[in-house]
């Protein structure tokens, strides 16, 4: 089986997904969102890395095998707290096989959510999702003259995978980061809004408001930040494009 | 919070209050001992004459808008002996800390109920029949002193306050002079008159106990017959929590904030129920807005408690004051009793001052006598290492050194002298109908001894196992060599140790297995030892101030730790550990058998501030604490800092005057501590989750 690439295996994540939580960073992404706080996941390739003056290498291998007994330890805490495993990046859908392979050995033992962009084959995103209990997806602009500009892709994948997510009838969250002058503003909000709305299986909509402490890893891995807007600006927390269409609102 | 007791904390924030203090020596009882001594005033009648000057120095005082009165004017409590005598006491006798009774539960539930007239009464009832002896008679006496002393203030305080048109208050004082209380007010002002008195007999670590249970019947009373509703109530709560913080300035202790006023709630019965109700939700509401550091508050838990109550103790918790804190019921009750604590008894139990498990009325424990460093012990092992055939040959020697440290540390506490305590013998059971002080014993009498180092000495011990018995990688002369030049000659060994060897807290089988081994030679080696008082030794997870003390002296450890880095305080992993994560942390802290090391001691979980950001995230904080507690951890305290507020106090305290730390077993405003404990909280592990 393939083995895969991670970043980083954080218990406790209290954001990413109900209960007691542990995440998987799948390492390497496809996209190249200008404002990305996880420079450290783009590479597919282990990288060098130096955190607190020390040098370390980020990216470990793990095969399927490895990765899901050392989810599965935590089973029991996992059961006994409504929690389990989320897999996100990077882009976790661009190591399909790896995780497909993981999710097979975690079926039906714990509950399972993945953090996406989104932005994969549309087989493999309808193969990955059959093995899910949670999906969070990033709808960052529905645009795609400007999706194209601030994330380096088009969003021509995304918003067909979105449309398979929302008939599938899989719970899901839709995550938007709030970027100043990104994709703050009105239209944008709105034409969210507008796809989400009557979306039964829609759990909620979750905004991430930008902060400038984003760009804290780019020394680390010698890399300068400069996301082509103002860092130091506060993004636009208009939540009533979602609320007009009583779509449920966190601001996380 | 109601604005007469917004305006009220910010008085006693602002230290206003102290204008009214003055020194012994300004009252002209500063050389109470010299008469004496001269006069050859035997102790027990010393305690109570100067308990009773101290009385009588109080200006009594009302704040403004106070309803619960009682401040204190004077400032230190003269002490009872000269300064030779003292020496030469102190040549013949063991002295634990400052040598008054400290630490240990009081029983002021009776005396609210009774009132001072009756306890009076059955002092003099006891004096009266005729079986009591020279140093009986003496004692009641004392006792007798310090009850007039007492009563006389709370007349004084009357008469005061019907000066000041305050009537109620008066009216209060006047039947709390003499009656127990009826009502919640009246409860709550005999309470603080009692805690009052015991700091101003120079007790300290005066502890609160289960104020949650002894109140709740004036409580109930008052809301049941319409005398208060609940937001009064929730009023007086209030500003009876303000009084602990009015005089902690003058309370002695290790550093500013260990002053020992902890509140237990909750807890379960013999029944099967879980004793949490409205006056303990109440306290941690009232905690929460006051956001002071006392009283400092426990919950006891166990697997079948209320998740509510997880989530409204993680609500505290975000706030920084770095409690509550919580113990396990299912874990203490039985490694009490296995102690000898009556089961009963077991199940009454509170925290002292920082987190040691004692019997509240009846115990006379002293829980902190000493501390064993099981650091210490693996490093004088160490000399065996390069004739030891294998890892358990080795572990032996570590356990002999456990055994002899006992050995060497129960031969010191021997002819142990306490000074006498009427007033906090007032308040303890049975002191009255033996005609003995408090500070001779009670019905256990047991020592405690803090183990500190543990997560040093097992992940010693894992890298030894991993890397010297079984991966061969280095001999011992090399890493003796390294660890006598603190790693300096031999960074890549330091490297291995430190980096790559497991430690306790990754959720490694092995390094906790160590952990547990070490935790079991421990209490083993205090087995069936019984102190001079009858009383027998527990061990401990907690380390005091021990893990400063024990930290200097220790040299580089195997660990990879270098000589000037700090050991763990209490029971949690090395401070250089590669993170897992605290789920991993909680498990391996919840393998060993916690019920054998029953003197307690947290496992301390430190979290940035900016984790808690909303209710979801409270709800899975006390998830997480609800695990420890199922899988069998014994005691949790959790505290949410940020590193960069703490530097930022540190270079500039004036900004930061109000922040709270926890410490070891107590939280204190950063500010005040001597640096190597701020730098030690700045250096401990912090989840950014």
């Amino acid at each position: 089986m393939t083995s895969g690439i991670i970043f980083s295996i954080e218990e406790f994540a209290i954001h990413d997904g109900p209960g007691i939580r542990t995440t998987v960073f799948l390492k390497g992404c496809p996209l190249r969102c200008t404002w990305c706080h996880n420079p450290e996941g783009q590479s597919f390739e282990p990288e060098e890395m130096v955190k607190r003056g020390e040098r370390s290498v980020c990216g470990e291998e793990y095969s399927p095998e490895a990765l899901s007994a050392k989810l599965l330890r935590n089973e029991g805490i996992f059961r006994m707290n409504g929690g389990g495993v989320t897999f996100t990046g990077g882009e976790p859908l661009s190591q399909s096989g790896f995780l497909v392979s993981v999710l097979e050995l975690l079926d039906g033992r714990i509950h399972t959510a993945i953090e996406t962009s989104g932005f994969a084959r549309k087989e493999v995103f309808r193969e990955v999702l059959g093995h899910l209990d949670l999906v969070m997806m990033d709808l960052k602009m529905i645009d795609k003259d400007r999706h194209r500009k601030w994330t380096g892709v088009s969003n021509a994948l995304i918003l067909r995978n979105f449309e398979t997510l929302a008939s599938s009838g899989k719970p899901f969250i839709i995550r938007i980061p709030l970027i100043p002058g990104v994709n703050d503003d009105e239209a944008n909000l709105e034409a969210t809004a507008a796809l989400l709305e009557g979306i039964p299986s829609l759990q909620r909509v979750e905004l991430l408001p930008y902060h400038k402490t984003a760009g804290a890893k780019y020394p680390m891995v010698f890399r300068e930040y400069d996301p082509g807007f103002d860092t130091e600006a506060s993004p636009r927390l208009d939540i009533s494009p979602f609320e007009r269409r009583n779509i449920k609102t966190m601001i996380l | 919070m109601i604005e007469r007791l917004e305006s009220l904390r910010q008085y006693l924030l602002d230290k206003k209050h102290h204008a009214f203090v003055k020194t012994a020596a300004e009252t002209g009882i500063a050389n109470l001992n010299g008469r004496f001594e001269k006069k050859g005033v035997p102790d027990q009648m010393r305690s109570a004459i100067v308990f009773k000057e101290m009385m009588r120095c109080q200006e009594p005082v009302i704040l403004p808008g106070e309803k619960i009165v009682f401040t204190r004017t004077v400032k230190d409590v003269p002490f009872i002996f000269t300064d030779s005598e003292w020496e030469k006491v102190k040549t013949s006798h063991y002295i634990h800390e400052r040598g008054t009774v400290s630490n240990i539960s009081p029983d002021y539930e009776t005396t609210i109920r009774l009132g001072l007239g009756a306890r009076k009464k059955e002092v003099e009832a006891r004096l009266a029949k005729g079986d009591v002896d020279g140093q009986g008679r003496l004692f009641l006496e004392s006792v007798l002193v310090c009850i007039d002393a007492l009563q006389d203030l709370i007349g004084r305080y009357e008469t005061k306050a019907r000066e000041e048109g305050e009537d109620d208050t008066a009216d209060v004082l006047a039947k709390i002079r003499t009656d127990g209380a009826t009502s919640f007010r009246e409860a709550l002002q005999l309470l603080r008159a009692l805690h009052f008195a015991l700091w101003a007999a120079d007790n300290y670590h005066n502890t609160l106990g289960r104020f949650d249970q002894y109140m709740y019947p004036y409580f109930r009373h008052d809301i049941d017959n319409g005398i208060l509703s609940e937001d009064e109530a929730f009023d007086l709560l209030e500003e009876f929590f303000l009084t602990c913080n009015k005089d902690s300035d003058f309370y002695p202790g290790m550093q500013q904030g260990d002053n020992g006023q902890s509140i237990v709630l909750g807890g379960r019965d013999a029944e099967g129920n879980y004793l949490f109700n409205e006056l303990s939700r109440m306290c941690l509401k009232a905690s929460y807005e006051l956001r002071l550091i006392d009283p400092k508050i426990n919950i006891r838990v166990d697997s079948k408690t209320p998740d509510e109550v997880f989530e409204e103790g993680s609500r505290l918790t975000k706030i920084g004051l770095g409690f509550p804190q919580y113990s396990n019921d299912d874990v203490v009750i039985p490694g009490l009793i296995r102690k000898g604590y009556s089961e009963e008894d077991a199940r009454d139990y509170v925290v002292a001052a920082c987190w040691e498990f004692i019997i509240p009325k009846v115990a006379m424990d002293i829980v902190n006598i000493d501390g064993l460093s099981l650091a210490a012990c693996v490093k004088k092992a160490l000399p065996q290492l390069k004739d030891s055939p294998d890892y358990e040959s080795f572990y032996e020697a570590v356990e002999n050194e456990i055994f002899k440290e006992a050995d060497r540390i129960c031969s010191r506490h021997k002819d142990l002298y306490m000074i006498p305590s009427p007033m906090m013998s007032l308040l303890m059971d049975g002191t009255i109908a033996k005609a003995r002080d408090i500070s001779l014993g009670c019905r256990y009498n047991n020592f405690g001894i803090h183990g500190t180092g543990l997560a040093t000495a097992a992940d010693s011990l894992a890298a030894l196992k991993a890397f010297f018995f079984e991966g061969k990688r280095f001999t011992a002369e090399r890493l003796m060599d390294a660890l006598e030049h603190d790693f300096k000659n031999d960074p890549e060994l330091k490297d291995m140790l430190r980096k790559e060897a497991p430690k306790m807290g990754q959720d490694n089988d092995m390094a906790d297995a160590i952990g547990t081994a070490l935790l079991d030679s421990f209490d083993k080696a205090l087995e069936g030892r019984v102190n001079e008082r009858g009383g027998i030794y527990r061990a401990g997870t907690g380390t005091a101030m021990y893990y400063i003390w024990h930290a200097k002296d220790l040299g580089a450890t195997p660990d990879g730790r270098t000589a000037e880095e700090n050991i763990p305080a209490n029971y949690s992993p090395s401070l250089f550990m590669k993170q897992q994560g605290p789920v991993s942390v909680i498990k391996s802290f919840s393998k060993p058998h916690l019920q054998r090391v029953i003197n307690g001691g947290p496992l301390t979980l430190e979290f940035d501030q900016t984790v808690f950001r909303n209710e979801e995230s409270i709800r899975k904080l006390g998830m997480l604490v609800k695990t420890f507690i199922t899988l069998g951890g014994h005691q949790l305290q959790l505290n949410t800092v940020s590193r960069e507020e703490l530097l930022d106090a540190k270079a500039h305290p004036e900004k930061h005057r109000q922040l709270i730390v926890r410490v070891w077993g107590w939280s204190g405003y950063f500010v005040e501590l001597d640096e190597c404990y701020q730098d030690h909280v700045i250096s401990r592990i912090e989840f950014n989750v």
